[in-house]
């Protein structure tokens, strides 16, 4: 299996179901939750969910959106957008009332198995470190980060821990950390 | 009467404008007049640019003269009404300068946006492929020559005329244009139309119509795009039409050879299995009926010939149907479930992130995954993962096929797609082939140990995001 911990996804009938390494099978089928990429035409109801988000929107021409669906609702969205120096993982988001249920690491462990093959960049909250760290990105220097990415957090005019927020990134591959 | 001889008076168009110029530079005038006895000389002289504007916007080769007539009779009317100082003769001479200077202007930017114009319609008329457009009115704006040749209907006889007449121009009856999609969408145009196709902004189908080129009918490639204002208002359409009957004509051509040879195939497949199944029969009764070791020997050497040659059947059997159905978008997601569904393997977890990719290829791309997964999985060992993904490069698209396990062993990897007799030779042979009818490569670039790697490049054009 893909060596990432936590839950991954697997496909049973042509649908990305889950089962977690860390704890075993997890009954998440049972509840009918998926993980898949979002349709273009799907972006909308992604735009919906980040609406606590930052109002964060999607772009289908430099976008790719991933979300797990429950009982065909939205729980959890990763995003990672496509800029000309490199690929940017933000919009990782669950809404409150369903949190803690494992759907962050679904959503990013999507996202990074569909787009392991550019190396991933994101700022990553600080508390969330050791949860990204998981899924294979490792913390790295502000300068390391592409110049476009870098230039989303200039407001903080290189002060990155007092933005709470650390760069990570996650090299190109598909069965390695 | 003067100023109205300045302009060429030939059509009621410009004779509509030239008498409404008249009438602003008479009322602009009379306004000054009443002013200037009222001793108002400042304000009510801004009034006279208003016949400056519109004569610069509307005949922009006479419109400096105009403005400079124009103020060469303001300075006169100032000069012969109030008695001159100083500043009025300044204040006067700067009004006059400036009503030549807007003149000019206007009719130097109008020029310009006459000419752009005047470039557009010109790449329109002189387009080799019979093009026509309409406003939001549905009324043609445009009629090429090249379409005046296709329907022998002239462009004076059609512009500014609605859908009737564009529509009995090709149809010779009253029938929905495909531009109508875009102007007025209803479910009528579309049926008339199918299969339709819209690619990008564009609308495409294509049609035959019976009644061109003296009754023996053409085939026409239609594609059909809104016309939009800066604010993405739709203005219009455009319709540009290609006539396909020669293509169309020479791949019926290719698929009746192809049906044909598929039959003459099929039917000699069907012999040589016979005369085989005889062959069989003989050598399984030579077997019973010789003990002779030597003989035996030979036996078993032609039934080793015999079964090659069954294998070669199987696989002329499985080409047969190849590139026999021209390309299409085909959705990468359903290609590779329906692949995996074909060979489930129980204990290989199959994982597919190509939702929104498709790509421009053979029908049978689905068999192209296909041989990629039996390969990996039955000829290579530990593969409890298999992965696809694609990733956008300078030089097109990559769909990746990648599996776990102990991978392919580095001696044969350069002859994996070439046809042997081996177990997975045919098979990614096969692929190979099928990605090649359009213009697709296949390669492994996975590293023994670590477990396989299929890469399937396609050309730019040969893939879009949805």
């Amino acid at each position: 299996m893909i060596e990432q911990d936590g839950i991954i996804p697997i496909m049973k009938n042509g649908v990305n179901t889950f089962k977690d390494t860390l704890q075993g099978d997890v009954n998440l089928t049972v509840k009918k939750t998926s993980v898949r990429e979002l349709r273009r035409d799907e972006f909308p109801a992604a735009d919906k969910c980040w609406v606590d988000y930052h109002d964060t929107t999607g772009d289908p021409a430099t976008d790719r959106i991933f979300a797990v669906f429950s009982e065909e609702h939205i729980v959890s969205l990763a995003r990672c957008r496509r800029h000309t120096d490199g690929m940017d993982v933000d919009g990782i988001f669950t809404p409150v009332e369903e949190r803690k249920k494992g759907y962050s690491r679904i959503a990013v462990g999507a996202l990074v198995e569909a787009c392991h093959n550019d190396d991933l960049y994101m700022h990553a909250v600080r508390h969330l470190i050791v949860f990204y760290k998981k899924q294979g990105f490792i913390p790295i220097e502000e300068k390391e980060l592409p110049p476009t990415i870098r230039d989303r957090y200039i407001w903080a005019g290189g002060n990155l821990e007092g933005a709470d927020v650390q760069p990570m990134c996650r090299k190109a591959g598909l069965f390695s950390k | 009467m003067k100023i109205i001889q300045l302009f060429n008076l030939s059509s009621p168009f410009t004779r509509t404008r030239a008498l409404t110029l008249a009438v602003a530079t008479v009322i602009a005038f009379g306004v000054n007049f009443i002013g200037i006895f009222s001793g108002v000389t400042i304000l009510l002289s801004h009034v006279i640019y208003i016949p400056i504007i519109l004569a610069g916007y509307w005949f922009p080769r006479r419109g400096l003269l105009f403005s400079t007539v124009i103020a060469v009779i303001y300075g006169v009317l100032i000069a012969l009404i109030i008695p001159l100082d100083l500043l009025l003769i300044i204040s006067t001479l700067f009004r006059m300068a400036f009503f030549i200077l807007i003149g000019g202007v206007v009719s130097f930017l109008s020029s310009k946006l006459r000419a752009s114009e005047q470039q557009l319609h010109e790449i329109i008329e002189f387009l080799p492929y019979p093009t026509f457009a309409v406003n939001q009115k549905g009324l043609v704006i445009a009629w090429n020559q090249a379409i005046e040749e296709m329907t022998g209907v002239k462009k004076a006889e059609i512009l500014n005329k609605g859908h009737s007449a564009y529509s009995h121009a090709f149809y010779g009856i009253n029938h929905p244009a495909l531009q109508d999609i875009i102007l007025t969408p209803n479910t009528e145009t579309e049926t008339g139309y199918l299969p339709l196709k819209k690619e990008g902004k564009t609308f495409v189908s294509e049609i035959f119509i019976p009644r061109f080129k003296g009754g023996k009918g053409v085939h026409l490639r239609i594609a059909a795009t809104a016309l939009v204002d800066e604010r993405g208002n739709i203005t219009g359409a455009i319709e540009s039409i290609r006539d396909i009957t020669e293509q169309v004509m020479t791949e019926s051509a290719l698929q009746n050879t192809s049906s044909r040879l598929n039959t003459i195939a099929g039917i000699v497949r069907h012999d040589i299995s016979r005369k085989l199944a005889g062959l069989y029969g003989i050598l399984s009764i030579g077997v019973m009926k010789f003990n002779n070791p030597e003989v035996l020997f030979f036996i078993e050497a032609l039934k080793d010939s015999a079964q090659g040659i069954q294998r070669q059947i199987d696989i002329s059997r499985e080409f047969k149907d190849i590139g026999t159905s021209p390309p299409a978008w085909i959705p990468v997601q359903n290609a590779v479930l329906d692949a995996a569904a074909r060979l489930w393997v129980g204990g290989v977890s199959f994982r597919t992130w190509t939702e929104r990719l498709e790509v421009f290829a053979d029908p049978h791309l689905t068999a192209v995954f296909f041989h990629i997964f039996d390969a990996t999985i039955k000829e290579t060992e530990q593969v409890t993962t298999v992965v696809v993904t694609y990733h956008i490069r300078e030089n097109g698209c990559a769909i990746l096929v990648e599996t776990d396990g102990a991978g392919f062993d580095e001696k044969i990897k350069a002859s994996l797609f070439t046809q042997r007799e081996e177990r997975y030779g045919h098979g990614l042979f096969l692929a190979h082939e099928i990605c090649a009818i359009s213009d697709m490569t296949i390669k492994e670039t996975g590293t023994q140990t670590k477990g396989t790697r299929f890469e399937i490049m396609i050309q730019p054009e040969g893939y879009r995001i949805l």
